[in-house]
Parts: C-alpha cells; structure tokens; sequence
C-alpha cells in the first residue's frame, strides 16, 4: 500500500506541502567593486608599466597644466603628472590602508581576548580604559602619537594609524570572548595546559573572525581617510612623498587658480577606492533577518 | 530604582565613575602631550627662539615651569585646575579660558545646531526607508548613505569651495564673518552654509541607514503582526509601536556619535578656517601648546563622556532591561 492509500484508510487528507516560501533576494557578492578593486590595486601595483611620466620629476615649465594628451590628467602646482603620481601614489595609500590595519587587528584582537577572559575587575577597568580613548577624537590621538614619534614616514604614520583604531574592534572581541569562555572546550583546552595564545589561536579565534571580519575591512577604509586626511592638513606625509592624501594636500592652493583637476581627480580616485572597499566589507556584515515584513 | 537610598547609590556610582574617567583622561592627555617632542618655546616666542642663547631658553623654560619632571608639572596643573586658573596659551599669551570662550560660540552653532539638524535627518530618512523597504525610494537612499560615508569631509569641503566659491563666487570661503561684520547675522549665516552643509550632507545618511536597519528589525517581530490583525493602518503600527521600541537605540547612537560628529566638526572648520574649537586644537597640537591643548582636550573628552553616561541613563529609564552597554557594543554601531 502507498503512503496516499495508507492515509485515506486512516481517514487522514494527505495533505499539500507547502510551497517554499518565495525566495529574498540573496546577497550577491559585489563583482562589480571586486573587480574595481583588484583593477587599482593591480594598477597600483604595477606602476611602472602604466606610468607614462616620472611621477617625482618637477617639470617647472608646465605646472598646472590642464588635463591634456600629453598630461593625461593634467600636472599639479608642482609640475609633476598627476596620470602617474595617482597609480604611483596609490601603492602608498593602500599600503597605509592594510598595514595600519593589520597593526590594529593584532592589538584589538589580544586586548580584548585578554580583557575577555580576565577576572571582572580587570576587565572592567581595561574596558573604562577604551572608553576614556574612544573619548579622545580619533584624529587628535593620531596628532599626538605621530608627534612623539617624530616627523611622519609612510611606516610611522601607518603604526600610528593602526594604534588609535582598534579600540572598537577589542570591544567586540571582547563580548564574544566573555560568551565563549566558559565552552567546554575553552575550559578542556585550559585544563590540559593549553597557554593563552593557544587558546586564543585554536578555540577563540575561529569562534569570533565572523563577528569582526566586517570592521576589519572598514577598518582599511578609515585608515586610507585617516592618512588622507593627515596629509591633508599638512601634519601627515610630506609633500615628497608620493600618495593621494599628500597630492590633495596641494589643493588648497590650486583652488585659487581654478585648477580643479589637482582637487578632484586624486580624490575622485580616493572616493572610488573607499566605495570598493565598502561594498566588499557589506559583504561580510552580520545579513540582517530576511524574513518576510509584517508590516 | 525602588527607594530613594538606591537612587542616590545609582547616581553616586555614576558620578563616581565619570570622575574617574576624566582624571585618567587628564592625565593620559598630559602625559602624551608633554612626551610629544614639539618644543613650546616656538609657539611662545616665535621665531625669535632662533636668536635665543642657551641661558635665555634655560631661563624661559624655568619661568614656564617646563624643567620640572611631567608629575609635578601635573600636580601643579591640577592645583590650578580646582581653582579655575588653566595656564596661559603659550600662543596667544593670555588665559587659555578667555580664548576659548572666544571661539566656543563659532562651534557650538556650528555643532549644536549640525547635530540636532543630524538626527532630525537622520530619523527622517531612516523612517522613509523603512516605510518603503526595497522599493526604488529606498535603494537610492541607503546608496546615497554608502557613497556619502565614503567621501571625505575634506575633501567634500574642498569641491564645495570649489563650486560655490571660485567658480561661482555665491559664498565666501572662509571665516565666521567678513572683516568688522561680527554682530551682522545675516551675513554670519552666510559664512555658515558651506561648513554646515558639508556636515549636513556627510553625516545623516549613515545613522538614517541605522535606524532604518533597526525598525525593520522591528517590523518583523510577532507583535507587529497581533497589531495588525486588530486592523491597525500601517502609519499607526510604524510610529506608535515600532519607533517606540527604537527609541532606546537611536538614544545610544545619538550619545556614542558625539566624538565622531565632533571630529568631523572639527575637520570642516579647519579647511573652512572657522574660527572655532577645531581650528584651535589643530593648532595648539602642531604648536605644542600645551596648556590650551589640555584644556581643549578635556573639554572635549568631558563632553563625549558625560554624553555617554546620558545616554545610558536615559536607556536605563525607559528600559530597565537594557544595559546600554549591550548597544554599544553592537558591532555596526561601533564600526563608525
């Protein structure tokens, strides 16, 4: 006897399955900021077979030249060509961007598993301590470290970067390590005389990358902002160093001559990187619930 | 809070801890900027440090009290501190009080007013998302909130000046007013629509986006369903229940976002040259000029933390339940 027979003998309908419930747009992976991505950095990285000027030449006769053939994207007040500095410059920036990155990952992840499996009062106390630090504008720390450590080098400038941004990654750390401490196998790992790092490389670790993957990659976007933005202000990189914060840091005085291609190209560069890069961090982000609204 | 005797112990441990937070605050900021290697005597005396014998900058440094070791130095700060008296700003020779005051004003229209106008936008647009959840009105929005926290304010700031001031020549570029035009509001107004329309552009659609995230968190909860099969409208079950139950969080962003719109804040006045707190602590930080610099740092520390703490007791009172913390923590709100 079939199931369907066996069900109208018992007097049960067989009843209709429902159907799957119509399926949310899934999350697609961002090909499109990808493939950007690894377009510029490829650029970025292989300068030499783009550029088609000496992006460190001051060539004095033709400063501020408009965009042209011969100056793809023009030169700046200084007379350097700006086709060649940005792919040129570009490998500084995203330098920066993973460095001081990688930098923050490191501390925020064995601060906050340290604060994480402390007694309660250390952690309190190391947790009131990221909190007077998250007080402090991000910007002015960066000032003041960069200043003990002396004039601004590509190397210093990303240490700097990397120190004064992991505090919101540490407190996330933190939270899931206090969750996962008391997991037998964190407690069976401690008993058999697994170290700290062990603990933390082979049980902790694996347990948390998802939850911080998304603020590490927008960690690399607030570092590329951040040198930027130094650089800009005249307290980051010099002039002589070549990356898309220091080439707009050169902006201000070609405003007064309506050299708008030294303002907007490195930045549109830079707005467009940023963009790539955020697309790629939503990609990691915690998907909210898709469920179907009641509303 | 039961009795009274609770309360005052809740608020007691409150306060307790906000002092706390601003010694260490003070002293980490102390120690760090005493380390920084920039030497205020350049800011004191000008260029005319270079001229100056050894003896003479011996002498100078004595008479500003920079010889003795960071703790004194701190001690006696301190001291002054409790009395009201911050040092003198090596820079402008006179009380680092008087000059501040001077330029506060420049920064809490700009701020205070930016950061009421923020949020106001922000729940606007967060509120419009949500109601057209992945219709075209939406999608544009939050890919407006993706590219508008993507661009630099500097730079933005920039391409403003670059359109409405050099090539059109409607605004001026910097300043809080034309030359011997300080009591004329018209034209401060003037002076103030570039600087905070960058803030304005920059900042809303990123909490927008937040609260937007939030609310449909909401709208899918069992509840909204009950409200509506007793025929509830839509507007009704949005804003009576749904935002209701928001609020708590929209508090804690409000509160945790102070430094960020600060530092922006802080950012646009300097490439706009507004004379506020943000010009005059990037400054004092490149000249080394300690006093003002502690004073502006702790100003603006004792600001964020006391916003904070607000926050969480705010929460604290509608929801007992939640510890602010638990926002706080919440990893899209930190990643700002």
């Amino acid at each position: 006897m079939t199931d369907e027979e066996l069900f109208t003998v018992v007097g049960i309908l067989p009843q209709e399955e429902a159907a799957p419930p119509p399926q949310k747009r899934r999350r697609e992976l961002p090909i499109i900021s990808m493939v950007l991505l690894a377009a510029i950095t490829f650029l970025c990285l292989f300068a030499e077979l783009v550029m088609t000027k000496d992006p460190t030449y001051l060539d004095l006769a033709n400063f501020s030249h408009a965009p042209s053939r011969e100056f793809l994207f023009g030169t700046d007040t200084l007379g350097r060509d700006i086709f060649s500095c940005i792919w040129y410059g570009g490998r500084i920036s995203l330098f920066i961007g993973f460095v001081s990155t990688a930098v923050s990952t490191v501390i925020a992840v064995v601060y906050g598993s340290v604060s994480g499996m402390a007694p309660q009062w250390l952690d309190s106390l190391l947790m009131r301590l990221t909190e007077v630090m998250l007080s402090i504008p991000e910007l002015l720390l960066i000032i003041f470290i960069q200043a003990i450590l002396g004039p601004a080098n590509v190397l210093s400038i990303s240490l700097v970067i990397g120190l004064t941004s992991w505090l919101s990654i540490a407190k996330v750390v933190r939270t899931e390590v206090r969750q996962l401490r008391q997991a037998e196998y964190v407690v069976a790992s401690h008993v058999m005389g697994g170290g700290f790092f062990h603990v933390l490389r082979r049980h902790l670790a694996p347990n948390f990358v998802a939850s911080i993957m998304f603020m590490v990659v927008m960690n690399i976007r607030g570092a590329i902002v951040a040198e930027s933005t130094l650089s800009f202000m005249g307290m980051g990189l010099p002039l002589e160093v070549i990356s898309w914060g220091s080439m707009l840091s050169l902006a201000e005085k070609a405003l007064t001559t309506k050299a708008w291609w030294i303002v907007v190209i490195p930045g549109a560069f830079l707005v467009c990187l940023l963009m790539c890069v955020t697309n790629v961090g939503n990609y990691f982000r915690k998907s909210i619930s898709r469920k179907e609204s009641h509303l | 809070m039961i009795n009274h005797k609770s309360k005052l112990r809740y608020y007691g441990t409150k306060l307790l801890i906000f002092l706390l937070s601003v010694f260490l605050l003070s002293v980490l900021v102390f120690y760090i900027s005493r380390l920084a290697p920039g030497d205020p005597l350049l800011s004191y005396y000008g260029d005319r440090v270079e001229k100056m014998s050894v003896a003479e900058k011996e002498w100078a440094r004595d008479k500003l009290g920079l010889n003795d070791p960071i703790y004194v130095q701190y001690g006696r700060w301190l001291q002054g501190a409790f009395h009201g008296d911050f040092g003198i700003s090596f820079k402008y020779k006179q009380n680092v009080m008087e000059v501040i005051s001077l330029r506060l004003g420049n920064t809490l229209i700009l701020g205070g007013i930016g950061y009421i106008l923020i949020f106001v936008l922000a729940l606007g647009l967060g509120i419009l998302c949500a109601w057209y959840e992945d219709k075209w009105v939406d999608r544009v929005l939050c890919r407006f909130g993706t590219l508008s926290c993507c661009i630099p304010e500097f730079w933005f700031s920039m391409i403003m000046i670059l359109i409405f001031c050099v090539t059109l020549h409607w605004l001026p570029s910097s300043g809080a007013y034309s030359f011997g035009q300080a009591g004329n509001i018209p034209d401060r107004i003037r002076h103030l629509i570039l600087p905070m329309s960058v803030v304005l552009l920059n900042h809303p659609w990123y909490y927008g986006y937040m609260i937007r995230n939030k609310l449909m968190e909401e709208m899918r909860a069992d509840y909204v369903m009950l409200a509506k099969a007793k025929g509830q409208s839509k507007a009704t079950i949005l804003f009576k229940h749904c935002l209701r139950n928001v609020f708590p969080s929209y508090i804690s962003l409000m509160a945790i976002s102070v430094p960020h719109v600060l530092g922006g804040t802080y950012i646009v006045e300097t490439v706009f040259s507004y004379p506020g707190i943000g010009t005059l602590s990037y400054e004092s930080a490149r000249f080394a000029d300690y006093n003002m610099l502690m004073v502006l740092c702790m100003l603006t520390g004792i600001m964020v933390i006391f916003c904070n703490m607000l926050g969480q007791i705010i929460n604290e009172r509608i929801d007992p339940r939640i510890r602010a913390n638990e926002v706080l923590e919440s990893s899209e709100v930190s990643s700002l």
